[in-house]
């Protein structure tokens, strides 16, 4: 192969001369390579946007809720009702090692609180120290609960982050003050950030949370518990001991260990697996699409190629008769249909890229979505560029095999 | 001998098979100006083509300067095209997309001669051929004349042993015909360019110094035109 400054002026060249006709052909490179570009970039914006919902969220977690009965058991009627007690958490943690935690949660709606003039109404919750295994805070002044909270009950508070900019609307450490929750006083310990959407009973940012006996106490629940927060050791898969779980549970309370309806268990694992396979899916139909309409715009410029080397037999003739080998006939016919391809790809590129970055900043002006990436990595975008090289090759060859069968001979012929 | 063809034979089979050669035995020396002259049908371009490695022959030997030219591959044969020969064209088959220095520049590219020598050197034979102003100009903004000097200049440049041409005049009118075989003809009386035209036309022949008549696919008379009276319409000039 000969390849100096005309070969490519003679590229550029021959694509120019049929503007209209690289332009079109171009077309169908460049919009298959935005679509491939763009719907990746957007996709995995989208996951991450949803990604966002689960943050702070232990993976491993099952949440354990009573419910009525619906099955009769050991004279029993069906439609009866039950509620999960400190016992039940006590016998999992006892009966199941492979727990690491079992935690209790009990919670109120719609408990007013108030500081000065402001008032917030969000809900209110009881937990251990533990909790933290569960639904990780990010403190953004102070601290959590903890044990010593806890043991000696402690009338102290967390509050989250909608329910401290509406007691606090002037910003600045809260901790210390005391405010009045329902009808009694708790200090404020701590802030807490996290955002995720995924929470048990009410979203952590609207929450005040205080130690569970205290809230125990306050709100008269006995030894009844709303929930039963477990997470399972790391390696261990929640859905396997959902059974030994179940059964634990219902000898205690007596209904049927198969009764699924008289104990939900809420299983993250699977909700993050329904996520992943959601976005395997997509993905899925994302590259199928993408390719498709790169290979529909490859077709397209071969098709054209095609055309082209029909259309200048005489002059591929002569450059034969005047010394081209084969290979400098099949070279130029590639390199034309490589730089076809590459030049529509490129801008291709370019465009998704710039409208990711477009597409960002307007969903991420949102706070919700902080943080949220739409745009293609740079690797990405490099082996997208090789795959139009490879495509170039691969729509060059048919071509560019019908412009090597050319004999000079045709040159003379084809007047 | 530059050249020498011994029996060599041609059938073209499309179909009904065509004998287009039968036994064809010529002998050209280094620097002669040599017409093939026939009729059309007589397998003149036929011949041409072989002398030019465009086409294969099908028995016989083909030797240029004691080199046999038989089953050669695309490569080779592109390779002694470009080297060996020199091609004219009736239809001056210029690529029209180029300038004139491009078009002449072009054996060179293929050989692999460096940009900035073969346009060095496609701008000495323009230059020789009168057409130095006309180098940046495309085939299209130029007389027929014009355009059969480039293509002269793109068959010389490579330093060819032979220059073939095929009708060199077929798309002239007669005073550009004679402005270019008087051109051939000095090229080979000063430089000693063997040259081979193929033609119909009895001036163009009588222009040359030897004419080979090729008939029905065998050669027939060759006659010796060294006193240029040979052709059967006065010898002033070329008819049309």
């Amino acid at each position: 192969m000969k390849l100096d400054f005309d070969s490519f002026r003679e590229i550029a060249d021959a694509l120019v001369r049929n503007k209209s006709r690289s332009l079109l052909t171009g077309f169908g490179v460049f919009w298959g390579i935005f679509m491939l570009l763009f719907m990746i970039g957007g996709g995995q914006g989208l996951k991450q946007m949803i990604g966002k919902n689960f943050e702070g969220f232990a993976t491993n977690t099952s949440i354990l809720v009573s419910s009525q009965t619906t099955k009769p058991w050991k004279g029993f009627k069906e439609g009866r009702y039950w509620n999960l007690t400190y016992t039940d958490v006590e016998r999992l943690k006892m009966l199941m090692p492979d727990l690491e935690t079992v935690t209790p949660c009990i919670s109120t709606w719609g408990t007013k609180s108030e500081f000065g003039d402001n008032s917030y109404s969000g809900s209110f919750k009881g937990v251990y120290a533990d909790y933290v295994n569960i639904e990780e805070p990010q403190m953004k002044y102070g601290r959590f609960i903890n044990e010593t909270d806890v043991l000696q009950e402690r009338k102290v508070c967390v509050i989250g982050k909608r329910v401290y900019n509406n007691l606090f609307p002037d910003g600045g450490d809260p901790c210390g003050n005391f405010i009045k929750v329902g009808p009694a006083y708790y200090q404020v310990i701590g802030v807490d950030y996290s955002s995720g959407n995924v929470s048990v009973s009410g979203s952590a940012d609207e929450s005040i949370v205080a130690p569970l006996p205290v809230v125990q106490k306050i709100l008269n629940r006995g030894s009844v518990v709303d929930l039963v927060c477990v997470t399972g050791r790391s390696g261990i898969r929640m859905t396997e001991l959902e059974p030994r779980m179940r059964q634990i549970v219902a000898r205690q309370h007596s209904f049927d260990p198969s009764d699924n309806q008289a104990l939900f268990i809420i299983n993250t694992e699977q909700m993050f697996s329904l996520i992943d396979n959601l976005f395997t899916g997509v993905n899925f139909l994302i590259w199928l699409v993408g390719l498709g309409t790169i290979l529909a715009g490859v077709i397209g410029v071969s098709n054209i190629m095609m055309v082209t080397v029909k259309e200048r037999t005489t002059e591929i003739g002569i450059r034969r008769a005047i010394g081209a080998t084969p290979r400098d006939v099949l070279s130029q016919i590639i390199m034309e249909s490589i730089s076809l391809t590459l030049v529509a790809g490129s801008f291709g590129i370019v465009f998704a890229v710039q409208l990711l970055r477009l597409l960002e900043t307007i969903v991420t002006a949102n706070p919700d979505n902080a943080g949220a990436s739409f745009q293609i990595g740079f690797w990405t975008a490099v082996v997208a560029a090789l795959l139009l090289t490879l495509l170039g090759v691969i729509a060059g060859l048919a071509p560019a095999s019908r412009a090597m069968a050319i004999k000079p001979v045709d040159a003379m012929r084809d007047e | 001998m530059l050249i020498e063809l011994k029996d060599v034979n041609k059938t073209y089979n499309n179909g009904q098979p065509l004998h287009v050669l039968k036994g064809i035995n010529l002998s050209i020396d280094s620097g002669e100006f040599v017409s093939i002259m026939g009729a059309s049908g007589s397998g003149k371009s036929t011949l041409l083509n072989i002398l030019g490695i465009l086409d294969n022959y099908d028995t016989g030997e083909y030797h240029i300067d004691g080199r046999l030219i038989k089953n050669l591959t695309e490569k080779q044969a592109a390779d002694y095209r470009n080297r060996m020969i020199g091609f004219i064209f009736q239809s001056f088959n210029l690529i029209g997309f180029k300038t004139a220095v491009e078009n002449v520049e072009l054996p060179l590219f293929y050989q692999g001669v460096n940009r900035h020598k073969r346009h060095e050197l496609a701008m000495q034979y323009l230059d020789k051929l009168g057409l130095t102003d006309w180098a940046h100009h495309y085939p299209n903004e130029m007389s027929g004349g014009q355009k059969q000097r480039v293509a002269i200049a793109r068959a010389l440049i490579t330093g060819p042993k032979i220059l073939l041409a095929d009708e060199p005049t077929g798309a002239l009118d007669s005073k550009t015909s004679e402005e270019v075989m008087q051109l051939l003809s000095a090229l080979n009386r000063d430089e000693g360019v063997t040259i081979i035209v193929v033609t119909h036309e009895s001036g163009v022949a009588n222009c040359t110094n030897k004419i080979v008549h090729i008939k029905d696919g065998i050669i027939g008379e060759i006659q010796d035109n060294r006193t240029h009276s040979a052709s059967a319409f006065g010898t002033a000039t070329i008819m049309k």
